[in-house]
């Protein structure tokens, strides 16, 4: 046969690898600062730039895009070239692939420390660099699929499987939550509203995890964790089972983060029922990782890219046992909202994607660089610390959740709650928040160690960019099932029939959850009373997005008796249909907020309260970890941008009358005026559209729709 | 999409529909479950081997650091 010469490109892997090195320290940097942060509110530095509510986007898109991004890139490159005997299709794709990647998370960086947020979770970035990751994520699908159509090896191997679901997944994911309206350069709203918007978000927020740190993921671990033991995979059944009932299965999920919330009862229970039967391909995928090192055990005694892997693969069984653990609703009960939630997705993203980068780079760059691994010792030493640190970092954020969780459903013998200052359920786990600050702070030292590890390996190498290498050409292709050919063996070798099917598997799951959501009036029971926000409110609902607030505080009221003692009336779904994006979020930090403007509620607080928390919170909240806002006092409302906003609320279907755009800045000065007027009882001087004045307008609306009190 | 919104506003029912998405998951399942258990051992096995018909070899572990103290 025919043997054909040609050379792996070995420089984009380095270029990833590098990057992936870089962002690493960042993310997880920015990841201490935000610990820090929670411990010790002075790290805030009262700039607007480090509040906790710009620094903790940056934490995870740094982390989960940056970091785990350029790493899924560099295994992918290096792995898929080797596994299909060829080069990557194109150069000039790759290299727009890296290049691009790393211009989304400069762009991300700024916008998101600038305070340019759509206030959606993992998907905070603007529009124009929404466009910008689809091009690239589409660059990289077309490098990926033209690689496998010029490959010189006759079947797919199951990491390319995984590979090829990835491309599709975040692609679909991607392009359907980030529907926005732009209003200019750098402030967009959401194409969905309320609960529509809520649906999608968390169908996408729980596909990202299951896309683009779990499937590539699982790709990875079956290229590099039987290349790094020596032995094949424990079972190619298995792999074929657990694939397709993994990918089918996922996109049915997402509405687990939505259980007691304001969601048809359907969609919660659809999400159950998917998050429970998710553990079976999810362990299906751990044990053929972990029965892969069957008769190699010995092997991980020596090896730190070993044990890192076992760690990984361990602590992906754990947080995929977990995860529909945490679906069930009563359970869910009490890790929505309190920080079981944040210690969860840290197994699996220190230990998981962590420990796998971590063990791919230890295997990976002597292998590219042609040397040995600088000193063994000192990648078991990261080995420890970094395993350390993830177990510091999370037993005391499940201690911390248990507790918070118990204090705030206490009950006083007379019948009222035992803790009603939510303030005190937050200081009684600072202790555990101090804890995991040290748990991060290992975490980071043991990656800096690999950092020198890996450099001084890399500048003890030789490294050649175009590696020259053989293999036979592919001939005879037969298009039809060969005989005694099973059918999945023959989509092995139809790398596009096979991404259509994976395409199909995963699509159903989506559709079933969004079309009915979307499209089915009944789902959104709306609500008279409710009016959309005035231009004021509007203003101050953008700078409440803008900044970060949904991170900290939630405005979802689930129907428990005490949810509704402390906050109110509990949260209907016709509430916040003109809530473009909705603000519902995920952990209370802080007290929820969706009964703020319900005056004579217990969550009322006057103008003056607002203005003084804004300034120094904790001259009115002694102990609070809230950031301070001094800026909002002196900053003013961009009025320039106050018509086309109502505008892009037109068209979204917000019920502002014909031409009100004209009138939107002469309303927004009088109510803020109003405001200002109040301020002024208590000796506070602001411009009536100042941004302070703006927040409280939007704080003040909050409820108020369908509030009795009045 | 105005279509599929006309023809979802009214059906009735709609909430049960998942009920038959699960049902097309099972049977699937099923069937792949059926056809790959069929598959003879030692095809599957040639297949996970097929990882290693490459250029690469396969190294131990030891570091130059360890290398060199044994080396000493």
């Amino acid at each position: 046969m025919e043997l054909q010469k040609f050379y792996y490109d070995n420089k984009i892997v380095k270029q990833f690898i590098l990057a992936t090195i870089v962002w690493g320290v960042v993310g997880i940097l920015v990841g201490l600062i935000a610990a820090l942060q929670l411990a010790w509110p002075v790290f805030n530095f009262d700039l607007e730039f480090l509040t906790f509510g710009r620094v903790r986007p940056v934490h995870t898109n740094a982390i989960i895009f940056a970091f785990v991004g350029n790493a899924i890139f560099a295994g992918v490159y290096y792995s898929l070239q080797k596994l299909l005997k060829t080069r990557m299709f194109s150069d000039v794709l790759s290299q727009i692939n890296f290049w691009g990647w790393q211009l989304i998370i400069v762009s991300a960086a700024v916008t998101l420390l600038s305070g340019f947020s759509t206030g959606k979770e993992y998907a905070e970035l603007e529009w124009w660099i929404d466009i910008m990751i689809a091009v690239v994520w589409v660059v990289f699908g077309w490098n990926m699929i033209g690689t496998m159509i010029v490959r010189r090896e006759k079947h797919i191997y199951a990491a390319i499987w995984w590979y090829v679901a990835t491309f599709i997944g975040v692609a679909v994911l991607h392009v359907v939550n980030s529907f926005e309206l732009p209003v200019s350069f750098l402030k967009s709203y959401p194409l969905y509203a309320g609960a529509q918007d809520a649906v999608v978000q968390w169908w996408y927020g729980h596909n990202a995890v299951a896309f683009f740190l779990t499937t590539p993921f699982l790709g990875l671990m079956y290229y590099y964790l039987p290349k790094a033991a020596g032995r094949p995979i424990y079972s190619y059944k298995l792999s074929i089972i657990h694939f397709w009932a993994l990918i089918f299965i996922y996109m049915w999920a997402g509405p687990h983060h939505l259980l007691y919330q304001a969601l048809p009862d359907w969609a919660q229970a659809l999400g159950v029922t998917f998050s429970i039967m998710l553990l079976a391909p999810s362990w299906g995928g751990m044990i053929n990782g972990l029965l892969t090192l069957r008769g190699a055990w010995d092997k991980v005694r020596d090896s730190a890219t070993l044990k890192f892997m076992v760690v990984a693969v361990t602590a992906y069984g754990m947080s995929t046992f977990e995860g529909p653990m945490m679906s069930l609703k009563n359970v869910n009960m009490i890790s929505h909202f309190s920080d079981w939630t944040i210690a969860h997705v840290h197994i699996g993203g220190m230990g998981w994607n962590g420990g796998l980068t971590f063990g791919m780079l230890y295997w990976l760059v002597p292998k590219l660089w042609k040397t040995k691994l600088f000193s063994e010792r000192l990648a078991n030493t990261h080995f420890w610390l970094a395993t350390l640190g993830m177990l510091i970092y999370a037993i005391p954020l499940y201690w911390a959740a248990i507790t918070q969780w118990l204090m705030w459903r206490e009950y006083s013998p007379e019948g009222f709650l035992a803790y009603p200052n939510f303030l005190e359920t937050v200081t009684q786990i600072l202790p555990m928040y101090m804890f995991r600050a040290v748990g991060g702070t290992l975490y980071l030292v043991g990656f800096l160690l690999l950092v020198y590890n890996l450099f001084k390996t890399m500048g003890a190498g030789s490294f050649v960019n175009s590696e020259e290498t053989q293999a036979p050409a592919l001939v005879n292709d037969q298009s039809r099932q060969e005989a005694g050919e099973t059918k999945h063996r023959w989509l092995e070798r139809k790398p596009v029939w096979f991404a259509v099917f994976a395409f199909v598997a995963l699509a159903i799951g989506g559709a079933v959850e969004i079309i009915p959501m979307v499209f089915v009036k009944s789902n959104v029971p709306t609500i008279s009373t409710v009016t959309p926000y005035t231009p004021l409110e509007l203003e101050g609902r953008d700078i409440y997005v803008s900044e970060g607030c949904y991170v900290c505080h939630s405005q979802m009221v689930r129907p428990f008796r005490w949810e509704t003692d402390r906050y109110g009336e509990y949260s209907k779904i016709g509430e916040f249909v003109y809530d473009h994006p909705f603000q519902w979020g995920s952990r209370r930090t802080g007290p929820d907020l969706a009964r703020a403007g319900v005056v004579g509620g217990k969550m009322y607080k006057n103008a003056a309260w607002h203005y003084n928390h804004f300034q120094n919170a904790s001259s009115v909240s002694p102990g609070t970890i809230m950031p301070n806002y001094p800026w909002f006092a002196n900053k003013t409302v961009n009025l320039e941008l106050t018509p086309s906003k109502i505008r892009a609320m037109q068209t979204l279907g917000v019920p502002y009358p014909e031409g009100y755009d004209l009138r939107a800045v002469e309303d927004l000065t009088q109510q803020g005026q109003a405001i200002a007027d109040e301020l002024k009882k208590a000796n506070i001087e602001v411009e009536p559209t100042s941004q302070v004045v703006a927040v409280i307008a939007y704080l003040h609306k909050l409820g108020k729709d369908i509030s009795t009190n009045e | 999409m105005k279509f599929v919104g006309f023809l979802l506003e009214d059906v009735a029912g709609i909430q049960v529909y998942y009920i038959i998405g699960l049902l097309i998951f099972i049977s699937f399942f099923i069937i792949i479950l059926y056809r790959t258990l069929k598959m003879p051992k030692s095809e599957a096995e040639s297949i996970k081997n097929s990882l290693f018909n490459d250029d690469e070899k396969e190294e131990n572990n030891a570091s130059s650091e360890d290398l060199k103290s044994s080396n000493n």
